[in-house]
Parts: structure tokens; C-alpha cells; sequence
């Protein structure tokens, strides 16, 4: 092997290493190592003057692969690879020794973090001797968007890429535009009208050309990778026939929502039973056709909501579904103004007014006298029918938490907050544009707080509800957001597929396919032609599932390779 | 058993003055920062919630209205707007209503109107009784003497006959308070020894009023207490003393000095409360019940005609002074015979009963709590709800 100049470059992190490792002796142990050709310290080797070093080092001493031992590379293998790029160096002959998170961070006993951080910066001066220097492919950016879901978050995506002249997709499974917004009659907190912010939403939607509406629609199937899909849809005619239709895209935006929780799960709480107890879906229809009456045509003179029925509850869902609590008041007021006369209690868990304008609503919902009642979430209301001298429909009896006492509350109508749930066809969906789901069968975005519309497969993008509960003005940032980050990649062109992939050795594959199941990314095609797999570069995340898993040792991770695994072995147990 | 909750009840206080009590979210700021609420007394924030949730028999067992004494503090720093201070003040118009068994305190505080015409109707009938007997048995012209109009030996007469009915008008409202709040109360179990081991709060409080002076500024306290020794002192005068002082010509000295200090001590005090209600700059006078206004308007002119009265005596004027008594004593009466039993004025018997009372929970409630601890059966569900 031909001999290599090698630099090692021991950072300090401030105290967060040095702390607990001894950094100069890390220098010293590595400087005899065969190929190294300098070792040195600095106190932030990620800072600007650090950064100047590594290039400086690389010129001065004509280093031909660079270490250094800082932190996870999930923090700073981009900076130094820039800093490696900058010296003249190819960026994949550099490696990362991870003495932080996994050493310093955890060790208390300084001579053994010391010991430790030694094998670490020498099995990574061994691996990088076999590193190859990697090139990062580009492939064309298709600037067609598939959007799935015809609410308020898919229209919003859909009218931000199509008034940006591109062309968009929109499949929307039922008959008509708008999904659970158009359900609703006003919005909280502000108490506009769903009816308006939706009507101009889809009137734009319809009139514009560059969007083309598939109703009655669903996607059946999607191939290919980022800036190259493959879209069927069918769509399903009114005598039952249907026909499918295959468009390119370049990016998928879902944007499925949710459903409604079904209140009959919640026996005790007689929906279906007692006539008189709605859901908040049933009452909005009421508020739609603006007659609020009893089943038999009463105005009712007590109306009782009650809080999180499928929420933030062990037996259903153990989150919040964010929402209702805000309709809650929203009805309160409605219910005020329909009918100034009646008595609304509202028996709540917890009050979560955290949105803009919204703890002011709930202000202004106490001043219009609502009458609130606090109940523990692990010991629900209980419903029953009043008796004929009672002045009321039903009699709702429960444990009030802020007085300490037992009560019942008198009720002619009460409306169950039902909560959101992921829906039903969730998992199906998420098995077509491949993404996960989380335990509640809501879709998982690629970084909670930092990537919250993208997803683990480039090119999906989660809006909306279909991720999480969310109220309006969130899954209308989220459309827009995915939308900005998708015309972001059209405006580039091309897209850049980083060096690090698996490759299939033609020569050494037998065309078992094991490896096309496997791929999590369904980043594995099978040439039926050549009766051999192949890696898509763009789809693949080099996990190296494949290259475990072939039997015929085909295929070979870059920047993986058995060797520099090997070494790296080596290094640690030396 | 579980309690029914009364929507309505709110809607019924409003008459009383609680106006914002349904803005409040129970964060307990105000019970935090009262000089009165402690463990077993927890107000005003308890309250709030038994008013909102018109739990009536509650509310009717509380002692905690009545061992507030409007400091206003709750109300001043109370985030959310629902004046827990006057929401107390009101509660203690709406119990004085309910501890009232003919039903009339209820209704002048629901309506002036009915208040007003009962002043106006008694005070006729005083009017023409006074004017009857004075024409039939004396000379207007007279105000001392055996042809005296109005002699004070008959006003005397008239002034106990008034004490008794008035006090026995108020001894069974008083009763009915101790009633409910005590007897009734199924958390509540006291001991005699209590009663007897409390009862010397009841002139304590009557004449101290030492509860008041707990609250963060004492000057209300000051100032109520001297209008109400100025009342007392008055009372003392005109039940015991009436022939020394309104009888002339000679008034020995210590009647009209104590007599006079009254006068300015009232004069002083219904001043002072007027123009604080006026001003609307502190909490505890930023809202006026028209049975607060009512109250203060008789008790000023009561005043101003008993001044009127004694300076026209006491310049020779005979036949102005009469005139001036007759008035006088037509405004008096109808005041004490209506405020004292059935209006503002009968918390001068609340008061000091309420801290009575609360003497005779809280042992209670501490005898209670042991028995608990030492494991008798039976208590424990009653001390728990207490607790």
C-alpha cells in the first residue's frame, strides 16, 4: 500500500473534552503511528482559525488524508470536510474520531476517557488510510409536484407552486375540495368563517391552469427517487369505472389529514344511545344550517361540551389533539349568540389556549358566562337521562377538580369534543411514498423541531394534519413551507446525491433480489434485462442493509468499504 | 350524593353586584395575597367558584363572605378582571337576604325602587303618628315643658318600644345565619365547649372590630371604626339619656361633649365614605350598590337634621326645632326600623357573629381532623371533605 502523509487534529471543544481527556497526550501517543505525519491540538477545531489550520496543514505538510478527533460527525463532518476541500484535499479523505459524545461526555475516569480516545483517533488514522476520494452525483430536477389531499394545507401547497409556474398535481380521494375545514362552520379565535377561507382557496384552485384537480382520486403507485417520481393515479368514474393515469413529478407533498375519533367508543358517554349528545362534527352541521334544537325540536336551554373525548387519554390516544379545546369556546360563543338565554358549561381537562389570540378568547369566553368545570382526565363525566321533574334533558355527574366537589350539570344537548386521529388509510398511504408512521399512525417528519415538513425520503413532504394534530394557521405554514422548500430544489435545477451510496457489482450479483426487498428506501431496482440489482444513488441512505444482507458479497457501501471497516476494528482493539 | 349545579345563580347575583365574577380562573392570586383567608378559610377564590357553579346551600353555609372585610387587594391584583372583593361584598348581600325570614332584605336589594317607597311609606306614617300625637297632647309652639310637642319621655318610650322589635327582627335573622352556616352544615360538627370558649369574639369583634384592622391598610379600619363609635355613643345618648339631652334649657356638660364628638365622628365618617364613593379611587369604593348610596344618603341627612334640630333648640327657635324633630324623627325611624334589620346595617350582628362562628369551625375542624388521625370510623369522609 502506498504510503501515506497524514494529519491528526486533536480538538479541546473548550472544557468539553479536555475536561476529561488529556488532548496533547492523544497527540503524542498518535505522532510515532506509521503515515502520520503531523498531530496537534487546538481548543475549537470547528471555529474559523481551526478550520485555517486543517487547510494550512494540508499545504505546509502535503497531507494526503486528514483525522480529526473531535466530535460526532453529525455536528461537524460537514465543517471539516469544507475545511479539507479548502486545503486542496478530496473532502471524503477525511474521517472523524468521535471523542466527545462517546468519550468525554460520558467517562468520568479521565486516564481511561484519555486510553480510550487513543484507540478511537488511531482506528480512525487506520480507516482513513483506506479511504477513496468520492465524487457527489447530480440528476435532473423534475419541476412537477404530485399533492395529495384536498384541504386547506393542499390547496395552500398546491396555489403556492402553481403561482410560482409550476406545474402541480392535486389528487383529492372524495368528490369535492376542502376536507375537515369545510365541516366547520366559524374558526376559533377569531370566529371567521371556514366557508371564506376556504371559497377563495378553492376558486383560485379551479381557475388555475398550471393545476391540474384529479377528484374521485387516488395514488396507486410511486416509483423512482427525488426530482424523478413516477406517479399513477386512478381515478374512479361515477358508474364505477375507473381509469389510471401516470404523471412525472418531482416532489410529493401529503397532504392526507385526519379523522375524527369515534365518539361510540366511549360507552359511557351514550353517543348513539342518547339522543341529545352530539358530536362536534354533528353540532357544526347544526351551527352550517343555523338550527341549534334538541332532537325533538327544542331550543336547548343547557348545553354542556365535553373536553378531550379521545384525547390525552391512556384507553385512546394519549395526546393532545390541540383543536378542541379552542372549538370548545368557539361554540360557547356561537351558542351565545344563537341563543343569549341559554347556559353553557364547559367540563374541561385542561384548558390549552397557547395559540395567537387564543388565551384572549378564552377570556372573552368567561365574560359571555360560560360556566367552566375541571374534571381529572383519569375519571370521566358520567351521562344519564334526568327525571321528568328535573327542568332539563340529562344530568351530567362528575368529580369537579377546582371546588373539590361532586356534582351533576344539568344538560338538553351535549357536544363531545372528539379528537383527531391519523386516518384510517394512513398506513397505506405511507407504504405507497414510503415514510413512516410514528405509534399513532401519524406520518414522522425527518426532524421533529429543526426538519418538520420533510421526511426521511427526499422528495415527500408531510403537511398538515396528517403529521399531527394541528389547527389552521400551523398546517397552512407547513403547506407553504414544503412548497418553499420544493421550489427552493426546482430553482437549483439539478439535484446534488451525495458520494456516499451503495454500488452493485454486476459481475459478483447472481439477481437474487433480496436486496430489493430489503432496501428501506426502495432505493434497489431490479434490471430485468440484465437480471441484476441496482442502487438508485439518489434514493439510497447508505445503511448498508444491502451490503449486510447479500449473500454474494456484491455489493459495496462507499466510504464503507470491508476494508476501512476492518482497519477501523483494528485500530480500536490494537 | 352528588350536588346540583345552578347556571342560573350568577344571572341572580348580577342583581347584587357581582358583576365579572365569571371572568375568574381559580389561579388563587387572590386567596394568596388576602391578610384573612387561610387553610381552613379559603376566600375569596372558593367563593368565586361556589357563586360560578350556583352551588346555593354552599354558599349558604360559608362563613367566608363575612370574614372579608374589602381591603380590595384581591381585586387589584387579580389578572383576569373578576373583582373577587366586590363579588364578596355582594355575597354578603345576597346571604343578609337570605338570613332575612320575611323575605324584604331580598327585596330592596334586588330593587331600590321597593326600598325607596318602604323609606318613603314609613316615614309618612312616622310623620303623621308624631304630628297626631304632638297636635292631640301638646302646643307646637312648645318644645320643652309639660305642653312639650313631643316630650321625651313619650320619644323614649317609642325608642325602646323600636329596640325591642328591631332587636328581636335581627336576633332571628341572626339565628338563622348560625342556622345555616353551623347547624346545618354537614361538615361541621361543634362542640359546646367552643361556643363558650369563643364567646367573648362576639364583643371583642363588636367593639374592636380587630379583623378589619388585619387588612393590609388600616385606615378603613380606622375610620369605620369611628363611625361606629360615634353610632354607638349616639345610641347610648338617645336610649339612655334622651330627657339630658333633649330637654333644655340647661344641658349639663358631658352630653353635649359627648354628644357633639358623635355628631362630628358621623359627620366625619358618612362624609368621608360619599366622596370615596364619589372619587371611585379605591377598589373597595369603586362600585356602589344603589343600597349602599340609600344607606349613606338617610344616614346623612338623619344627621344633618338632628344638628338642624339641636341648633334651632338651642337658639329659642321652639316651633322651627319642633318642626325640625318631626322631620328628624321621620327620617330616623324608617331608617333604623329597614336598614337595621333588612339592609347594610345588619351586619353590625354578622360581623361579629361571622368571627364567632369561624372561632367554633376551625375547633371544630381541628377536633375533627384528630378523631380522624386516631382512626375513628365515621368521621373520616365529613373531615375529608372538609379538608
Amino acid at each position: 500500500m502506498e504510503r501515506q502523509r497524514i494529519g491528526v487534529f486533536v480538538c479541546s471543544c473548550g472544557t468539553n473534552i479536555a475536561h476529561h481527556v488529556d488532548v496533547d497526550a492523544v497527540c503524542e501517543s498518535v505522532q510515532g503511528m506509521p503515515d502520520v505525519a503531523i498531530a496537534s491540538s487546538y481548543r475549537y477545531m470547528c471555529s474559523n482559525p481551526g478550520q485555517e489550520m486543517i487547510a494550512r496543514g494540508i499545504q505546509e505538510h502535503q497531507l494526503t488524508r486528514v483525522v480529526i478527533a473531535a466530535c460526532s460527525p453529525r455536528m461537524h463532518e460537514k465543517t471539516f470536510r469544507g475545511a479539507c476541500k479548502r486545503g486542496g484535499l478530496n473532502p471524503y479523505l477525511c474521517e472523524m474520531a468521535n471523542i466527545r459524545e462517546q468519550c468525554s461526555w460520558v467517562h468520568s475516569d479521565r486516564l481511561a476517557a484519555t486510553e480510550k480516545a487513543k484507540a478511537l483517533t488511531s482506528a480512525a488514522i487506520r480507516r482513513v488510510r483506506h479511504h477513496e476520494p468520492l465524487e457527489s452525483l447530480t440528476a435532473e430536477m423534475c419541476p412537477n409536484t404530485l399533492v395529495i389531499g384536498g384541504g386547506i394545507a393542499g390547496l395552500t401547497a398546491a396555489l403556492e407552486l402553481a403561482d410560482a409556474a409550476h406545474d402541480v398535481f392535486l389528487v383529492e380521494k372524495t368528490e369535492r375540495l376542502g376536507g375537515n375545514l369545510a365541516r366547520v362552520d366559524l374558526t376559533a379565535p377569531h370566529l371567521d368563517s371556514a366557508r371564506d377561507l376556504l371559497t377563495e382557496r378553492i376558486t383560485r384552485v379551479r381557475d388555475n391552469p398550471r393545476i391540474k384537480l384529479l377528484l374521485n382520486s387516488e395514488l396507486r403507485n410511486l416509483v423512482g427517487y427525488v426530482g424523478n417520481f413516477s406517479a399513477t393515479v386512478r381515478t374512479n368514474g361515477a358508474s364505477g369505472a375507473h381509469e389510471e393515469k401516470t404523471v412525472d413529478v418531482g416532489n410529493v407533498i401529503v397532504a392526507t389529514g385526519y379523522q375524527e375519533f369515534d365518539a361510540g367508543r366511549v360507552t359511557h358517554y351514550g353517543h348513539g344511545k342518547l339522543p341529545n349528545v352530539v358530536t362536534s362534527f354533528e353540532f357544526e352541521r347544526m351551527l352550517r344550517t343555523g338550527r341549534i334544537e334538541t332532537r325533538d325540536g327544542r331550543l336547548p336551554q343547557y348545553v354542556a361540551i365535553i373536553h378531550c373525548v379521545g384525547s390525552r387519554n391512556k384507553e385512546f390516544h394519549a395526546y393532545c389533539s390541540r383543536v378542541c379545546c379552542m372549538t370548545a369556546l368557539k361554540y360557547s360563543h356561537e351558542l351565545k349568540s344563537a341563543n343569549p338565554s341559554c347556559y353553557v358549561s364547559d367540563i374541561y381537562v385542561d384548558m390549552h389556549a397557547f395559540g395567537k389570540g387564543c388565551e384572549d378568547f378564552y377570556k372573552t369566553t368567561s365574560e359571555v358566562k360560560t360556566l367552566f368545570l375541571m374534571f381529572d382526565k383519569n375519571e370521566r363525566p358520567v351521562i344519564r337521562k334526568a327525571a321528568p321533574s328535573d327542568d332539563c334533558d340529562m344530568l351530567i355527574e362528575v368529580n369537579e377538580t377546582l371546588s373539590g366537589e361532586r356534582i351533576e350539570i344539568p344538560a338538553d344537548m351535549v357536544i363531545l369534543m372528539v379528537g383527531m386521529e391519523a386516518r384510517s388509510d394512513s398506513g397505506e398511504v405511507a407504504r405507497l411514498v414510503n415514510i413512516s408512521q410514528d405509534r399513532d399512525g401519524w406520518f414522522m417528519e425527518s426532524h421533529p423541531k429543526l426538519d418538520p415538513v420533510a421526511t426521511t425520503t427526499d422528495g415527500i413532504y408531510i403537511v398538515g394534519t396528517c403529521a399531527a394534530p394541528k389547527d389552521i394557521p400551523d398546517s397552512v405554514a407547513q403547506a407553504r413551507a414544503a412548497a418553499a422548500r420544493i421550489l427552493g430544489k426546482i430553482a437549483k435545477g439539478k439535484i446534488e446525491i451525495d458520494g456516499v451510496f451503495a454500488e452493485v457489482q454486476d459481475e459478483r450479483c447472481s439477481g437474487c433480489r433480496m436486496c430489493n426487498e430489503l432496501c428501506p428506501y426502495s432505493a434497489i431496482e431490479f434490471n430485468l434485462d440484465t437480471r441484476r440489482s441496482h442502487v438508485i444513488p439518489a434514493a439510497c441512505k447508505a445503511c448498508g442493509a444491502c451490503v449486510a444482507a447479500c449473500p454474494s458479497g456484491a455489493i459495496k457501501g462507499r466510504h464503507f468499504t470491508v476494508e476501512q471497516l476492518h482497519a477501523q476494528i483494528e485500530g480500536v482493539l490494537l | 350524593m352528588a350536588i346540583r349545579v345552578n347556571p342560573k345563580l350568577i344571572d341572580e347575583l348580577a342583581t347584587y353586584g357581582a358583576a365579572d365574577v365569571q371572568n375568574c380562573y381559580h389561579c388563587g392570586n387572590c386567596s394568596a395575597v388576602c391578610a384573612h383567608s387561610d387553610d381552613t378559610f379559603v376566600f375569596p377564590r372558593k367563593p368565586m367558584r361556589l357563586l360560578q357553579m350556583g352551588l346555593e346551600k354552599r354558599i349558604e353555609a360559608s362563613l367566608d363572605p363575612w370574614l372579608c372585610y374589602y381591603c380590595g387587594q384581591c381585586s387589584t391584583q387579580c389578572p383576569r378582571g373578576a373583582e373577587p372583593g366586590e363579588t364578596m361584598m355582594s355575597l354578603r348581600r345576597w346571604l343578609t337576604s337570605r338570613y332575612d325570614f320575611t323575605g324584604i332584605s331580598r327585596l330592596f336589594y334586588v330593587s331600590w325602587k321597593a326600598e325607596v317607597g318602604a323609606l318613603v311609606l314609613v316615614a309618612v306614617l312616622t310623620c303623621v303618628g308624631f304630628l297626631t300625637y304632638g297636635f292631640l297632647n301638646g302646643n307646637i309652639a312648645h318644645y320643652d315643658g309639660p305642653t312639650a310637642f313631643l316630650p321625651s319621655s313619650v320619644v323614649h318610650v317609642f325608642d325602646w318600644v323600636m329596640a325591642v322589635a328591631l332587636s328581636l327582627l335581627l336576633l332571628i335573622n341572626a339565628g338563622r345565619m348560625w342556622w345555616f352556616t353551623t347547624v346545618k352544615n354537614p361538615r361541621i360538627r361543634p362542640r359546646l365547649a367552643s361556643y363558650l370558649k369563643a364567646l367573648y369574639l362576639l364583643p371583642l369583634q363588636f367593639l374592636t372590630q380587630k379583623e378589619y384592622a388585619r387588612c393590609e391598610s388600616r385606615r378603613p379600619w380606622a375610620i369605620h371604626l369611628s363611625l361606629m363609635l360615634s353610632y354607638v355613643t349616639m345610641l347610648i345618648l338617645i336610649m339612655f339619656f334622651l330627657k339630658q339631652i333633649q330637654e333644655g334649657p340647661a344641658i349639663a356638660w358631658p352630653f353635649h361633649a359627648f354628644g357633639y364628638v358623635a355628631t362630628a365622628g358621623l359627620l366625619f365618617g358618612v362624609i368621608h365614605a360619599m366622596r370615596g364613593r364619589i372619587a371611585r379611587k379605591e377598589p373597595h369604593l369603586k362600585h356602589s350598590h344603589e343600597s349602599d348610596w340609600i344607606f349613606l344618603v338617610m344616614l346623612l341627612v338623619v344627621t344633618l337634621t338632628g344638628v338642624v334640630q339641636h341648633v334651632l333648640h338651642r337658639s329659642g327657635l321652639e316651633l322651627a326645632a319642633n318642626i325640625a324633630y318631626v322631620v328628624h324623627l321621620s327620617l330616623v325611624v324608617p331608617m333604623l326600623m329597614l336598614e337595621v334589620p333588612f339592609g347594610k346595617w345588619s351586619h353590625l350582628a354578622y360581623r361579629p357573629l361571622a368571627a364567632f362562628l369561624a372561632a367554633i369551625h376551625r375547633d371544630a375542624l381541628v377536633s375533627q381532623r384528630t378523631s380522624t388521625a386516631n382512626g375513628e370510623p365515621g368521621s373520616t369522609s365529613r373531615a375529608l371533605a372538609a379538608a
